[in-house]
């Protein structure tokens, strides 16, 4: 049997930095630190810089965070936070927030105040804010584009840098053939004899946003042909099941579900298949931000856009179509009221649709393994019978 | 038709059987009418005639607006639950009965017996998560036991997630139709247009669904009059610079029930321009509400809506004044009511944007610690007490720079308290006694 769990690839999720981003840093190039998927990656990427996604890989406590932000703020906020106050996003050059929930906006401030200001850190690390709107419609995606349009004069202007046209559409062909690749590794998921687990694809998918893109192109393309010739990972007959919810990037919380019995088949994460089931459809009718900017807008949505949960509704039956899944694990990280609502309505539409569902509350860090572990136990026993 | 389209037409059908009399699309607003008359009459009987003034007013004052709102509904106007941070004058343009879903859920506490937990336990069980606001859960719960028919509710985007969260539950699973207005996490003079543009539209789409033309007229002359209570508010907030401080503690969470029911209506400036007297009356005397005025404390978030009583207790035992709590240091420029359309409702999103919480959570925080520094200074505070509620998210990364801000610029200490605006069973009274008690004790 086949394993990916070595593949150097894979690895880099483990850690914050890796050798990438430290040769990329060793070169004199810039790195960019942005918290969610409103920030449009493509732009960062044309503008020369490595784009980082925020991340709490390997974060044990968030004893320095807590001090600054109360415990009802969200723990994989504080985690990051904790691990930027000990000194490990200290590689970024440039750091970018928007608004996307109430805990990761204020990481604007306090990285300003408390991480990018202490008194070992001599850094001059500029500091971005992006308004992202709370609705979706096409005065909102006016402003969204003016936001982006000031973000990109402003980085132009800090960073004495020019991001022309050419850069963009080069951006954006990366990039999409970034996402088709990451559709493709997706398919040998959803296969009757799946060729990869959801631990190895939230490693894939994290990686990949931690790497340039270049680079993290040849490695999917590698993986890819690995899978081609890959028999399968035999789990046939286990239950398959689709992981929705709250930002994951803590393999030890896919891995609980797969080690009770069953196989995440697919996702309808922020650092999964949100963030690359559909490409930027560019043409001469636009310039190559507003393509980016709009696909950046337009996409299946994060529950923090307040009038979408009908259309989000929508793409979660079609993925649950697509997949052929037994089952459904709502999550949600304890104080994050966003994916909280949304799972509580997600809960009841799919009961009333009759398609078995469990709605957990966890820790960021696996605090309480043993009560989840029984509770996704129990569903799995459900789903048997 | 899906299932759960015929789901939400047979509840629907069910909810039309249930409502016998027009006013029963409003139940809660009858039992907080309820809750104030008894309380009222305790007032009445138990207080000495000068006793607790802004209580007694502003009881008056909100029992005669609901009052109203209730012969609305018995007339079978149509029922808009509209969010407390877009102030309900605005409402003024339709033929409605206005019922403010965050004010509902947190008067009710304040002043139901047996509070409200039992409806924030309802919306629990359903699947809502224990950390978002109860403010909106409360009213969340109630539907659900179908005590509102709203014929639309009309919120803005902020100020906070529980916000964005919650409200999609009335639209998914009650079928009221929500209107949204968006508004911009930044404040530049492009968000005010922005927003300004937003609330014009969602104002003549709730005139839609409404089946009404907006009356512009009406919302001017309310508009007008929320003016002439802005004057007498900064009148009475220039008076609390005075020690003693001429201004009961209860005045402030009875001054926030005015704000978010009273907008618009005369009752409203009536409270006001009675507290003004009493406080003017006050201050010329050198008096104070309670005994003697040993601590002046700034409450920068909330007083606890569970219960009142905290206010009177620390008034009368502690001698600690609340300054102001959110709810009454947040001011805004007075709308130009003779401006064009447009202009006016520029003129509306910065009202709103400036509204409490609104504010802070639209800004940085930065302006905000600047904000609490000077106003420390200016009137003369001896500390800070920062309620932390479980629910507000965006103020949750403040309180240790803030605390740091006050005892570096200003020299005085702040005492932070975790809890829940609207649930006793979060941090009790008792709790909270035990903790300011103690802190005082540091003060003194």
């Amino acid at each position: 049997m086949l394993s990916l769990s070595n593949d150097p690839f894979l690895l880099m999720s483990n850690s914050i930095s890796n050798k990438k981003t430290k040769e990329w840093a060793e070169s004199g190039k810039k790195v960019a630190g942005y918290y969610c998927t409103y920030v449009p990656e493509e732009l960062l990427h044309a503008a020369g810089f490595l784009p980082f996604r925020i991340r709490s890989t390997g974060a044990k406590d968030t004893d320095l965070a807590d001090v600054y932000m109360v415990r009802f703020t969200c723990s994989f906020v504080r985690a990051s936070l904790n691990l930027a106050l000990k000194g490990y996003y200290d590689f970024l050059d440039c750091f970018v927030v928007c608004n996307s929930c109430d805990h990761s906006r204020r990481m604007f401030e306090l990285f300003d105040l408390k991480v990018f200001n202490r008194d070992d850190f001599k850094k001059d690390v500029k500091k971005y804010y992006i308004s992202v709107p709370h609705v979706i419609t096409n005065v909102g995606f006016d402003w969204y584009l003016g936001e982006i349009i000031a973000f990109k004069k402003r980085m132009e202007k800090d960073f004495k840098i020019k991001i022309e046209d050419n850069d963009l559409i080069n951006a954006i062909q990366i990039y999409n053939k970034n996402r088709e690749f990451l559709r493709k590794i997706h398919q040998y998921r959803l296969t009757k004899e799946p060729k990869l687990t959801g631990t190895d694809f939230l490693k894939i998918v994290m990686a990949n946003a931690s790497v340039p893109k270049n680079y993290a192109n040849q490695e999917l393309e590698r993986v890819l042909e690995i899978l081609k010739d890959s028999p399968g990972i035999g789990v046939q007959g286990k239950k398959r099941l689709m992981l929705v919810g709250s930002v994951i990037d803590n393999v030890e919380f896919v891995e609980l579900i797969e080690k009770s019995g069953a196989m995440v088949i697919s996702d309808f994460l922020c650092f999964g298949l949100r963030a690359c089931s559909d490409d930027i459809n560019f043409d001469d009718n636009e310039s190559a931000l507003t393509s980016i900017a709009r696909r950046t807008y337009f996409r299946t949505s994060c529950p923090r856009m307040m009038n979408d949960h009908e259309r989000r509704l929508q793409d979660l039956l079609n993925e649950i179509k697509n997949s052929k899944i037994d089952g459904v694990i709502l999550q949600r990280i304890n104080n994050c009221d966003l994916h909280g609502c949304d799972n509580m309505l997600y809960m009841h539409e799919l009961k009333e649709l009759g398609i078995p569902v469990l709605n957990i509350d966890r820790e960021w860090y696996q605090s309480d393994y043993t009560r989840l572990q029984t509770r996704i136990e129990a569903f799995i026993e459900m789903l048997e019978k | 038709m899906n299932i759960i389209e015929i789901k939400s037409m047979y509840e629907k059908i069910i909810m039309n059987i249930k409502i016998k009399k027009p006013e029963d699309r409003v139940i809660p607003y009858q039992m907080l009418l309820e809750a104030i008359s008894t309380t009222k009459e305790l007032v009445e009987r138990i207080l000495p005639e000068n006793g607790i003034p802004s209580l007694r007013i502003g009881l008056n004052e909100i029992e005669s607006g609901l009052e109203k709102y209730l012969e609305r509904a018995r007339e079978d106007l149509p029922v808009v639950g509209y969010h407390f941070s877009l102030p309900a004058e605005f409402l003024s343009c339709y033929d409605c009965v206005p019922v403010c879903i965050e004010g509902t859920s947190y008067f009710l506490a304040a002043l139901h017996y047996g509070g409200v937990e039992k409806y924030y336990d309802k919306a629990n069980n359903w699947g809502h998560p224990f950390h978002t606001c109860t403010s909106q859960k409360g009213v969340l719960g109630m539907t659900l036991d179908d005590l509102f028919k709203f014929d639309a509710l009309i919120t803005p985007t902020a100020p906070c997630n529980s916000t964005c969260s919650s409200y999609p539950f009335f639209q998914h699973f009650k079928n009221f139709l929500l209107i949204i207005a968006d508004m911009p996490y930044i404040r530049e003079d492009k968000s005010y247009v922005y927003f300004g543009e937003q609330l014009q539209n969602a104002i003549y789409e709730l005139g839609k669904v409404l089946d009404q033309e907006p009356d512009f007229k009406k919302l001017r002359d309310a508009i007008k009059l929320e003016n002439k209570v802005l004057e007498v508010k900064l009148e009475i907030f220039d008076l609390i610079k005075a020690i003693p401080s001429p201004i009961e503690n209860i005045y402030n969470p009875v001054s926030c029930a005015t704000s978010v029911f009273l907008s618009g209506m005369q009752e409203n400036l009536s409270f006001y321009e009675k507290m003004l007297e009493i406080a003017k009356k006050r201050y010329k005397n050198g008096e104070h509400h309670g005994s003697l005025e040993k601590i002046r404390s700034i409450w920068p978030y909330m007083t606890t809506f569970f219960d009142i009583s905290l206010c009177e207790w620390l008034d009368r035992n502690l001698g600690m004044s609340i300054l102001f709590d959110i709810f009454n240091y947040n001011f805004f420029e007075p709308i130009n009511t003779s401006a064009n359309l447009d202009q006016l409702f520029i003129e509306m999103a910065q009202k709103t944007m400036n509204f409490p919480m609104t504010k802070q959570s639209t800004q940085f925080y930065y302006p905000f610690i600047d904000d609490c520094v000077n106003l420390a200074r200016e009137f003369s505070a001896d500390c800070f007490i920062y309620t932390q509620s479980l629910a507000c998210k965006q103020f949750g990364s403040i309180p240790k720079i803030l605390r740091d801000a006050l005892k570096e610029e200003v020299g005085i200490p702040t005492l932070i308290i975790e809890f829940d605006v609207g649930d006793a069973r979060m941090t009790s009274l008792k709790t909270f006694k035990e903790k300011i008690s103690m802190f005082v004790q540091t003060l003194i």
